[in-house]
């Protein structure tokens, strides 16, 4: 073997150990876990107790990483029809409140307005409330939340 | 070579310049005590290149070093191999320069026109010991804070100036999460650049003075 072919086969069996090595740095680079949220349907309310058109705000409990979590939804009642809004406003995320005398959700922190139907009509807000998906099984309302799980 | 070099290097002109690499003279017998110099440049990259991949793990604070260390060498894929590496590297990297320097002051190789280069690689030396002092603190577990916690008190003894130096190397009174972060870097921020800039001159020296020739 002379010069030439040592110094071809070295180069060669250095770009061979650089492949296979590559497969074990892209594995370790790679993350072990990816965790994604799922959709998952939770007790709201019997259906019953919404006999009244309007908005009323619900609480519902979760349990996650073994704590319970108590949250809330806006829950619009118009004729036979529920929609369902995410309390969060669209803005940078703070919790509304809605006003019964104005018919109006409030957003103290940058004065966000939205009205029942959960479009914009004040402040810096770009985007309608998000409607969150709503199932209704033997008379009990379940609200549907992205979850890790 | 193939289609690929040629169409790189017809751009990138890599051959026409480097062909020089491959045609410099060499003095005759030389035998495999002059390999150490190469390999503790091998072990070199070895440790750089597991070490850019342990930084992509490891967090540098007092709460959550020994955590990541545990969780790369525990649940990452191939973590305990990277780490395995760049632990078992550092040893051999060190041991390879004490067998290359060895080799040199055998052979008489510090002399006229190298000895520059021979002061180079002292420095080298004490860059890779420093590396090897910070590189012991980050794992963050009771070894590593108790051996640290004795070098510093090292630099304490030196005359007038120790304590105070003790004070800066420590980044406080104690041995603190202020150590770590100092330790951390200066492992791999300030001591592989000033290796690299180093390891510079050493090549370029050797490149222009040639190998010297066995006694």
């Amino acid at each position: 073997m002379d010069r030439r072919d040592f110094l071809k086969k070295i180069i060669k069996a250095f770009f061979f150990s650089i492949s296979f090595s590559l497969i074990l740095i892209l594995s370790y680079i790679y993350p072990s876990r990816i965790k994604q949220k799922k959709l998952s349907y939770i007790y709201l309310t019997e259906e019953e107790a919404l006999h009244k058109s309007g908005i009323k705000r619900l609480e519902y409990k979760y349990n996650l990483h073994e704590k319970t979590i108590v949250s809330f939804v806006f829950l619009k009642k118009e004729g036979e029809e529920l929609t369902a809004f995410s309390p969060l406003c669209t803005h940078l995320g703070c919790l509304l409140k809605w006003n019964n005398i104005e018919k109006e959700f409030v957003c103290v922190c940058h004065g966000g307005k939205f009205d029942m139907d959960g479009k914009v009509i004040a402040g810096p807000p770009p985007k309608p409330l998000e409607r969150l998906p709503l199932s209704i099984r033997d008379g009990k309302v379940y609200i549907g939340i992205k979850l890790y799980g | 070579m193939g289609k690929i070099f040629v169409w790189i290097d017809s751009r990138f002109e890599i051959s026409t310049q480097h062909r020089r690499f491959f045609q410099r003279p060499v003095p005759p017998n030389l035998d495999y005590t002059y390999c150490f110099g190469g390999i503790a440049f091998t072990y070199f990259l070895i440790l750089l290149f597991s070490g850019l991949l342990l930084s992509l793990y490891y967090v540098p604070s007092e709460r959550e070093a020994y955590k990541s260390v545990l969780i790369i060498t525990n649940e990452v894929p191939f973590g305990w191999v990277v780490r395995g590496m760049h632990k078992w590297s550092a040893s051999l990297f060190i041991i390879s320069i004490i067998l290359h320097a060895i080799r040199v002051f055998v052979s008489k190789a510090y002399r006229h026109p190298r000895e520059l280069n021979w002061m180079i690689g002292a420095a080298t030396f004490i860059t890779a010991m420093a590396s090897g002092f910070t590189g012991y603190l980050l794992p963050w577990d009771q070894k590593a804070y108790w051996a640290t916690e004795v070098g510093t008190s090292m630099v304490g003894t030196i005359p007038f100036i120790g304590e105070s130096m003790m004070y800066a190397v420590r980044g406080g009174a104690e041995v603190s999460g202020t150590t770590l972060i100092r330790f951390f870097s200066l492992h791999v921020l300030y001591l592989p650049l000033f290796m690299g800039i180093l390891l510079w001159f050493h090549f370029h020296m050797i490149k222009r003075q040639g190998i010297s020739a066995k006694l």
